[in-house]
């Protein structure tokens, strides 16, 4: 039986990692936007029309 | 008929707009989603057509709306929402038209590779965005003309005050909400080893230890989670009234101080799992209430756009633009056709027609000239004006409507909410019965009372009696939400199924509040279709409400030269090298015909060729709700500034039991208040700013999504499409509200009455107490998710 004061604090120790970084991702408002982040994978950043638009596209923006 | 490859509406027979696409030749119905579609898969975005869950809105072009944005980049105007950093500039945008994520991602690539801007970021849950830019290399203006290159409309709007409070207290509950949810975890897993009529032979050190963990682990919960309920049972005290959260507390400090004494002399029960899991609960309830709060104030703000409004000031040394605020009487002031008129004021030399529809409701231009007074917000349509201020502002006939609607927002006849009566005499029989088992078994068996008492207070805790109310609302106003009727103001669930009586604004509310064509009469010998075209060429420029009803009946290849307009005449225009007018009969030299309605003659040199008749078609809907409403035994009214004999006919189609004509915005109030002493409870819907203070002052009032921003202010719920119908949807949705509510104060009330004699008798042991308590909680909840799915 001895083995449960060794498990206890150990659990204590991730119970305080854990609310650590349950505040840490509030305050940098992980949570605002929850329909989003499950589909933000999907999106191909480096299509190569997307670079290649890139460079192109600054060029040809109208000055003011 | 296919439909278009960006907004998926149908594509009209006779355009050709199409784009290639991944080998496949894709169909568009309108300019406008050409060059978007065009724009997007240029930069390579495409990626958005293939994760998008929903199709985009559908775009038109309006290139007096750019041409406006120009305005966005006075500092002048500036100053009211953007946050200067530095060398950078912050605005907070809303953004019309943003449908899904892949909107989002679409909006962040687009805008994030123009030189100039720093950063920016895309929230799709509450259609916002915010933009930081280097104000050297770019200009608002231009940024925002990036967003309707891709199909979207960005504009600057005013965020509630209270919205940083709100967004400060979600996040401070979602942090207690976790907290209680951690350490309940931990806790009921102490807990278990603890119930000793389950695991009667643990050894007595691990007992112990295993109190001192739960002990340590419900610190955080009664120090941080619990404080809102403290806090709220405090300031009802002070208020001497009793709330929900006063038992709440006491159960949560009594057991929690019972327990700690218990574990310190190692006798007694304890109850932590019962007190973390009681805050977790709880914590869920109002979190999830918050939340739905602070969505409907987000919707509400990003429908109140800042739109700046300028003044052309006639100084010494020329024309200057200012800001329409800063405006003081006896200054003169040029208006452009098209802008809206900056002060109140006298017109000094020109002739216009006036769109006053903001003032009086009615989407008629009326005609002005030199001598008469203009108001600030209406807008010039025709010609060029010069007038002279006649009071700033802030004196405004504008400004006192808005005084108005803030004095009967005041004074709103209010309904006692169900749970609040209900509740005061539950907390109040609560603590006395506690109060008595304590008495009664001190008397009996002095050693045993304080646990008994104890054992009372947690069984009885109206942990689920407390969610009974606001899980049905916030589920009722979810669902409400996404069936289009935006719930701005708690009571609305609470009144609606009471109404007796809906009072309706006329223009715009039960009419589309635009003129449209409603017959057309062959005078000459051009057929049908060839007149209409022939009007839409003259007036295919014009911004003239009339104008827009010809609009659908354009062909691109009839081109009129030599166009003029005739200020509260027509427009006239030269086809083929043969004059062409289309006017008012009397200009055109035609007999007035008989009947109420709006016609309009088109002729050329020769003589009269058609007659247009023009109305304000009502919506497609109304009648169904009117008759509806009749068979629910719903009184209807009619509550019109218009006087003219449109009213009484719409009024007679429709079948509604009451018509009040011209009506100043001081007298709709007035009649409001009439049925009010009647014994009536009233339902307002209206559009208009005119509307504003019946609005306010309503039992409850509905303002339409296209309405002015200060009848969505003013008014207590918003119907996000034009569907009428959802009136009685809402309705029903209220009544199953209140049922449900019902159902879970039966339920929660009938487990207390049941718990209480067991828990009074001392037969109550902690893990039976929270057992029924977490049961009991889950299933009122549970009920309230069934109102989801009406």
């Amino acid at each position: 039986m001895n083995v449960w004061f060794l498990i206890i604090p150990v659990i204590l120790v991730f119970v305080v990692i854990a609310l650590a970084i349950f505040f840490w991702s509030v305050k940098n408002d992980q949570f605002e936007d929850l329909d989003r982040q499950g589909s933000n994978i999907l999106f191909d950043d480096d299509a190569e029309a997307h670079r290649r638009a890139q460079p192109a596209d600054k060029h040809s923006k109208p000055q003011p | 008929m296919s439909a278009c490859f960006h907004c998926g509406e149908a594509v009209p027979a006779n355009s050709d707009y199409t784009l290639e696409f991944e080998n496949n030749t894709e169909r568009l119905c309108c300019p406008g989603c050409l060059a978007v579609a065009h724009t997007i898969i240029e930069c390579g975005l495409a990626g958005y057509y293939q994760h998008r869950t929903g199709p985009a809105s559908r775009t038109s072009l309006v290139p007096d709306e750019l041409k406006q944005l120009q305005h966005y980049d006075l500092a002048e105007i500036q100053q009211d929402f953007v946050s200067v950093k530095g060398t950078q500039r912050e605005v907070l945008l809303s953004i019309d038209g943003l449908s899904c994520a892949a909107c989002a991602w679409l909006i962040e690539r687009h805008l994030g590779q123009i030189p100039g801007v720093a950063s920016i970021q895309v929230n799709s849950t509450t259609e916002r965005a915010r933009l930081r830019w280097v104000e050297d290399k770019a200009r608002l203006s231009q940024l925002l003309a990036a967003f309707a290159d891709i199909g979207y409309q960005a504009r600057p709007f005013q965020p509630h005050q209270q919205e940083q409070a709100y967004n400060r207290e979600v996040k401070s509950y979602l942090l207690r909400l976790g907290v209680a949810g951690i350490a309940s975890m931990q806790v009921m897993m102490a807990g278990m080893a603890l119930y000793d009529d389950l695991f009667p032979d643990l050894e007595v050190e691990l007992l112990v230890t295993f109190r001192w963990i739960s002990l340590l682990l419900c610190i955080p919960v009664m120090l941080y989670s619990a404080l809102p309920f403290y806090r709220n049972a405090w300031r009802g005290l002070k208020n001497r009234a009793l709330n929900m959260d006063l038992p709440v507390s006491l159960a949560m400090v009594f057991a929690f101080i019972a327990s700690v004494y218990a574990t310190l002399t190692n006798s007694g029960v304890v109850y932590y799992e019962c007190v973390s899991l009681f805050a977790f609960l709880l914590l869920a309830g109002r979190f999830l209430e918050m939340r739905a709060k602070r969505r409907a104030l987000e919707i509400t703000s990003n429908l109140t756009h800042m739109v700046p409004m300028l003044a052309r000031l006639e100084t010494p040394d020329g024309e200057q633009e200012v800001a329409a605020s800063t405006l003081q009487a006896g200054q003169l002031v040029q208006v452009i056709p098209g802008a809206a008129i900056p002060a109140d004021g006298v017109i000094l030399s020109g002739r216009t027609s006036i769109d006053e529809s903001m003032l009086t409701g009615e989407h008629m231009p009326i005609p002005r000239q030199t001598g008469d007074t203009v108001f600030a917000g209406t807008t010039n349509i025709e010609s060029p004006l010069r007038i002279r201020v006649l009071r700033p502002l802030s004196r405004s006939r504008v400004a006192e409507i808005l005084r108005a609607q803030d004095e009967a927002l005041a004074d709103k006849p209010r309904v006692a909410l169900l749970a609040d009566r209900l509740s005061r005499y539950f907390v109040a029989a609560l603590l006395l019965v506690a109060l008595l088992t304590y008495l009664g078994w001190l008397w009996f068996d002095a050693d045993n009372a304080f646990w008994i008492m104890l054992a009372v207070l947690v069984a009885t805790c109206p942990c689920a009696l407390s969610l009974a109310t606001p899980t049905a609302l916030t589920v009722a106003s979810a669902r409400l939400t996404q069936a289009g009727v935006l719930v701005r103001r708690g009571h609305v669930l609470d009144t609606l199924p009471n109404i007796n009586h809906i009072v309706f604004d006329k223009t715009g509310t039960l009419t589309q509040g635009k003129v449209a064509l409603e017959s057309v009469e062959i005078l000459g010998q051009l057929a049908e279709a060839r007149a209409l075209a022939l009007a839409a060429a003259l007036e295919a420029q014009s911004e003239h409400p009339i104008a827009r009803a010809f609009r659908p009946y354009r062909d691109a290849s009839l081109l009129v030269e030599k166009r003029e307009n005739r200020v509260g005449k027509g427009v006239q225009g030269e086809f083929e090298g043969r004059g062409l007018y289309l006017g008012s009969g009397p200009w055109l030299g035609a007999e007035e015909a008989a009947g109420d309605g709006l016609s309009i003659y088109l002729a050329d040199d020769q003589g009269l060729l058609a007659r247009f008749n023009l109305a304000d078609p009502l919506r497609p809907d109304a009648q169904a709700l009117i008759a509806h409403c009749r068979r629910q035994g719903i009184k209807t009214s009619i509550l019109t500034g218009d006087g003219s004999g449109q009213a009484d006919r719409i009024a007679a189609e429709l079948g509604v039991d009451r018509l009040i004509k011209s009506a100043s915005p001081d007298d709709k109030l007035a009649y409001l208040r009439q049925q009010d002493e009647s014994g009536d409870v009233c339902l307002m819907v209206g559009d208009g700013i005119n509307d504003a203070p019946v609005l306010a002052g309503a039992h409850v009032s509905f303002a339409m999504a296209g309405g002015t921003d200060i009848a969505k202010n003013s008014a207590d719920a918003m119907l996000l499409g034009d569907d009428l119908q959802r009136i009685l949807l809402a309705r029903r949705i209220a009544g199953r509200c209140r049922l449900i509510i019902k159902q879970n104060f039966s339920w929660a009330l009938g487990y207390n009455l049941v718990v209480l004699p067991l828990a009074a008798l001392g037969h109550v042991s902690p893990w039976l107490a929270m057992l029924g308590m977490s049961a009991s909680s889950l299933i009122v909840m549970t009920n309230s998710l069934r109102l989801s799915r009406l």
